[in-house]
């Protein structure tokens, strides 16, 4: 087995990942750090985000506001020093992706233009055209080129952490084009590898989202926090689930059902605004979870339409007109003549609800660090806990330059006073873990990766969607269960070394059986309805401030199952209070929306 | 950024070469095009040879101006100097076509349009000139 | 409906050279190479390709289908008859089945020094207009997937040419106004495998999923090439 060692090992090469490396790195230009990634850094499924990156920017904004919106809309389960830290440090942060040359969107003056996002209540989102999250990703990689002692390992897959006595001694991986394992010992190990959306069958995510960081800090002992609240985004491309960025709301599309009815107004997000001037927070800019719930009703009443055996509503464009659509959503433009073959100036586009985002994820504290000494994460990945029960659309993008930042720092400071853990010390892990893979393979298996898959995302569509019930969870942690003893039985039959993406594809299935378990168990252990969590069962469709106004932890059992604990959480200035949209929540100061 | 491959100390499976074979330009009409353009040269090199072999005629004389008159009216030869006429035109083409993404100082078709009208405008002044017109 | 994909199979232990396989995938109106590539995969799990986000932006997925690059996510069956044939992308070295060595590739981009480099020190946003930002933006579109590489037949002469890709990020630099290092990258672009090495073939802007016209900055580095030679005669 290859032995590297490292100062500090950043795994995941997204937008969280790198502008880790970059802060190590500039923090002190001795320190050795490396940025594994199982696919090319700029193939990370940062690459695919389209709307833009909050930070209080005009003059009538304040941060406050930007506070207010952001713990409202995560339904009070945010942590409310950490949203404090992140709105008062996000401007600078987009500001320092600008002077290393992001092409941020102008105004006519040559400063930086913002738009409306849903869920905000004034214009403060930063973009770049209609492809934010691939100018940031390129920015960042091409940025980090200029860093010498950042030492890139490309399509590395990480299998392991080593982990000695609570400290964190390195990570072991599989070199994707030899096959062979490789041990990098190093003194601070930062996870940055994105989120679990492909767990579920319909999303926005790419196909390399599969929650392999959230699974191997968890299987160390590291609480998942929570985990229940996946966000659906409202408009996914029906089939591939392609997403349609909130942004073709914030420019002025409206969302209609079959009959051609502006449905939202009847599901407290009215009156209804002109069609073409969106106001934040009302109709099409209400929060995804509402917008997605009101999709599930409209389907319940069979006033959703049929496109090639998906349920769609409509994304109507029209009236924007072909020259601003071009200028301004020519990427959405692309998308929907590619994939559904229409054209948005002249025809309404079909659209559904798809999975899109993990608020849940690792266990840190405002410094991203884990509960073992030397472990960060950052990123989707991680629970920081910046979005509570509910995401608002371009918090996270910023999220990861901000957060990002502040985990390669602080790993940068830890590594000065250490010193790397012997090699005799994750010795016996590293033969440990040999062993196993090479016990996987065999000439023949009945069972294959693809037929597991496609059951465990079946069953967490059905059990753990945009609303949940006793029953559903219950059946769906039970096809769980037996999805798991089905896949210790499953073996990997191409023994070949060079690229073999079998074995990869095997080992990210054991890391979404894992996550998927504890969204599920989250999701039965609450009780109420908040935020992206919705329960139909009676007595469970309200929020539950008295019983649940505290974060579920999901820690790893003996058996491999999780067990349920709860955290409470940090409230400094703003306490609970309904959450208003629509006309509701344009009320008194302090109605707190 | 060290962008070796870190990897690389361990033995690298193998992996395969391609080689250019010799005819790859007659792969693809693109770049049996492009091979075209390229091969413009040729009877634009026929139709220099002709201008310069008429200028050393001119020099020797009447009779042998006459003698070269009378060789360029071969019907071979208007042939290739109409071939080498399209060729230049072809060549005139796919370059006023790049010009203006190599150089956008207006919208392309502008500028397409601006150079053709360019050449016509050159064009008719040194036919206008060398016949004695202006 | 059912079409047959030739797909060209290498496997470094056991080949001495790519060979074709065929499969059969079941196709309607949006099944993409991709799709189709994944539908084979569940037939035969050995076979090597490259994909992740399947909406044409992460650049991983470019094949060869019917021997011109095309990303397999943005190639749809629907356009071709009844047969089609994917094998890796030309003028790379071939690793496993569809997937190429795309070290030579990201050594170029990196040779260009592809960030702003200025001594400013400012903690406030640069000013840029709307027509600054124009400037350079089409070429700041690259998404890496290195179609053109396969395109460019000078880069398959010579894999030590830059190639369109890195030529383009050089120029999307030099022309971004906030960047002043335009002369720190200018020696790159000169040298023999720098600008001067196309002979404007123009197939990389063809097949561009980007529509980025990788040819166009070649060419106008050729122009910056040539300034920066004339300056240099009259400087003593
Ligand atoms: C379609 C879409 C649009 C979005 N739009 C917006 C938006 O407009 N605004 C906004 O704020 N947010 C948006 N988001 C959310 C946001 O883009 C993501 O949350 C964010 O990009 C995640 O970044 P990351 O760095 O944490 O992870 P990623 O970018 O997903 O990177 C993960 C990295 O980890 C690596 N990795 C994973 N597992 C392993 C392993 N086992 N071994 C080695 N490496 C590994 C991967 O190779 C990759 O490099 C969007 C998300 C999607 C899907
Ligand atoms: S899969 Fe990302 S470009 Fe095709």
């Amino acid at each position: 087995m290859q032995q590297l060692q490292q100062d500090i090992i950043v795994v995941g090469g997204g937008g969280a990942g790198l502008r880790a490396a970059i802060a190590a790195a500039e923090t002190s230009p001795t320190l050795q750090v490396a940025l594994l990634s199982k696919v090319y850094p700029m193939r990370s499924h940062t690459v695919a985000a389209e709307g833009g990156a909050a930070a209080v920017t005009l003059e009538q904004d304040s941060l406050a506001a930007h506070f207010q919106d952001t713990v409202s809309g995560s339904d009070w389960l945010a942590e409310q020093d950490v949203v404090e830290y992140f709105v008062k440090h996000a401007y600078q942060e987009l500001v320092q992706l600008e002077r290393w040359g992001c092409p941020w969107s102008r105004k006519a003056d040559g400063s930086i233009q913002v738009r409306r996002f849903g869920g905000m209540k004034t214009e403060r989102t930063w973009f770049a055209a209609d492809k934010t999250g691939f100018h940031i990703l390129h920015t960042l990689f091409q940025t980090s080129l200029k860093y010498p002692t950042i030492t890139r390992f490309d399509e590395y897959f990480v299998i392991d952490l080593l982990v000695v006595e609570q400290q964190i001694a390195g990570v072991l991986a599989i070199c994707f084009s030899t096959g062979e394992l490789v041990q990098i010992l190093g003194k601070a190990v930062i996870l940055a590898t994105g989120g679990a959306g492909r767990v579920f069958h319909y999303n926005t995510n790419g196909g390399i989202v599969t929650g392999d960081g959230m699974a191997l800090a968890y299987r160390h002992g590291v609480a998942l926090r929570d985990m229940e609240f996946v966000q659906y985004h409202p408009t996914g491309l029906p089939g591939s689930g392609i997403l349609i960025t909130e942004a073709c709301r914030g420019e002025g599309g409206i969302l209609l059902n079959k009959d051609g009815y502006r449905y939202l107004q009847d599901y407290g997000l009215g009156p209804e605004t002109p069609a073409g001037q969106p106001k934040n927070k009302y109709m099409e800019l209400g929060p995804r979870d509402k917008l997605s719930q009101a999709f599930w009703q409209q389907q319940q009443r069979g006033l959703t339409a049929d496109y090639h055996g998906h349920a769609v509503v409509y994304l109507d464009l029209r009236h924007l007109g072909e020259a601003h659509l071009a200028s301004r959503l020519p990427f959405i433009c692309e998308l929907a003549k590619s994939y559904v073959n229409i054209d948005p100036a002249t025809a309404p586009i079909p659209i559904r609800p798809a999975v899109h985002y993990t608020m849940g994820g690792i266990l840190t504290d405002i410094n991203c660090q884990t509960s073992i000494s030397g472990l960060f994460a950052v990123g989707e990945c991680a629970s920081v806990g910046l979005h509570g029960a509910n995401r608002l659309g371009s918090n996270s993008l910023s999220e990861l330059l901000v957060f990002g930042k502040v985990a390669g720092e602080q790993a940068a400071a830890r590594v000065q006073k250490m010193s790397l853990a012997p090699v005799s010390a994750v010795a016996a892990q590293c033969q440990h873990q040999q062993t196993y893979i090479s016990s996987l393979f065999a000439d023949s298996c009945d069972d294959t990766v693809h037929a597991i898959r496609t059951e465990l995302t079946l069953a967490m569509e059905q059990g753990c969607g945009i609303y949940r019930d006793n029953a559903g969870l219950q059946t769906c942690l039970s096809t769980l269960q037996a999805l798991k003893i089905r896949y210790q039985q499953l073996k990997v039959t191409d023994n070949s070394k060079a690229y073999n993406s079998a074995l990869l594809q095997h080992l990210e299935l054991g890391f979404g059986l894992d996550v998927a378990d504890t969204i599920c168990r989250s999701a039965l252990a609450r009780t109420e309805s908040r935020g992206a969590h919705q329960r139909l069962d009676e007595g469970m469709t309200q929020r539950n401030d008295s019983d649940f106004l505290k974060h579920s932890l999901a820690i790893c059992q003996p058996d491999g199952t999780a067990a349920i604990s709860w955290q409470s959480v940090t409230i400094t200035s703003l306490p609970p209070a309904e959450r208003h949209y629509g006309a509701k929540g344009s009320g008194s100061a302090g109605s707190s929306v | 950024m060290n962008l070796k491959k870190p990897g690389s100390s361990k033995p690298e499976p193998g992996s395969y070469q391609p080689v250019m074979p010799r005819n790859w330009w007659l792969q693809h009409r693109y770049f049996q095009i492009y091979m075209l353009r390229e091969a413009t040269v040729l009877p634009l090199l026929f139709f220099i040879g002709c201008l310069l072999y008429g200028l050393y005629c001119l020099s020797l004389g009447e009779t042998q101006w006459q003698h070269w008159l009378a060789f360029m009216a071969q019907p071979w030869v208007v042939l290739l100097n109409l071939l080498a006429f399209s060729a230049s035109l072809f060549h005139a083409k796919t370059f006023f076509e790049l010009f203006p993404r190599v150089m956008p100082l207006a919208p392309p078709g502008l500028m397409i349009a601006g150079q053709w009208l360019a050449t016509l405008l050159v064009a008719t002044g040194l036919v206008l000139l060398l016949g004695g017109w202006l | 409906m059912s079409k047959t994909i030739n797909i060209a199979r290498y496997n470094p232990q056991t080949d001495s050279r790519p060979q074709l396989q065929a499969f059969q995938v079941e196709s309607d109106n949006s099944t993409s190479v991709l799709d189709a590539l994944l539908q084979v995969q569940q037939q035969d799990p050995s076979l090597g390709f490259r994909w992740s986000c399947r909406m044409a932006i992460c650049g991983s997925c470019g094949v060869m289908v019917n021997g011109i690059p095309k990303l397999g996510c943005k190639t749809f069956l629907r356009d071709y008859p009844d047969e089609l044939t994917v094998s890796a992308l030309a003028h790379f070295n071939v690793e496993k089945d569809l997937i190429v060595d795309m070290q030579p590739f990201l050594t170029h981009l990196a040779a260009v020094k592809p960030y702003l480099i200025n001594d400013d020190q400012s903690s406030q946003p640069h000013r840029q207009t709307p027509a600054q930002l124009a400037k350079y933006q089409q070429f700041a579109n690259c998404i890496n997937c290195g179609l053109c590489y396969s395109a460019c037949p000078q880069f398959g002469l010579n894999p030590e040419f830059l190639g369109p890709a890195a030529i383009t990020l050089a120029q999307r630099y030099n022309l971004d106004s906030r960047d002043a290092g335009k002369t720190a990258r200018m020696p790159e672009l000169n040298s023999k495998n720098g600008v001067w090495g196309c002979t404007f073939v123009g197939f990389c802007s063809e097949v561009c999923p980007k529509k980025v016209d990788p040819a166009a900055a070649v060419n106008q580095g050729k122009v910056a090439s040539a300034g920066d030679f004339i300056i240099s005669m009259f400087k003593p």
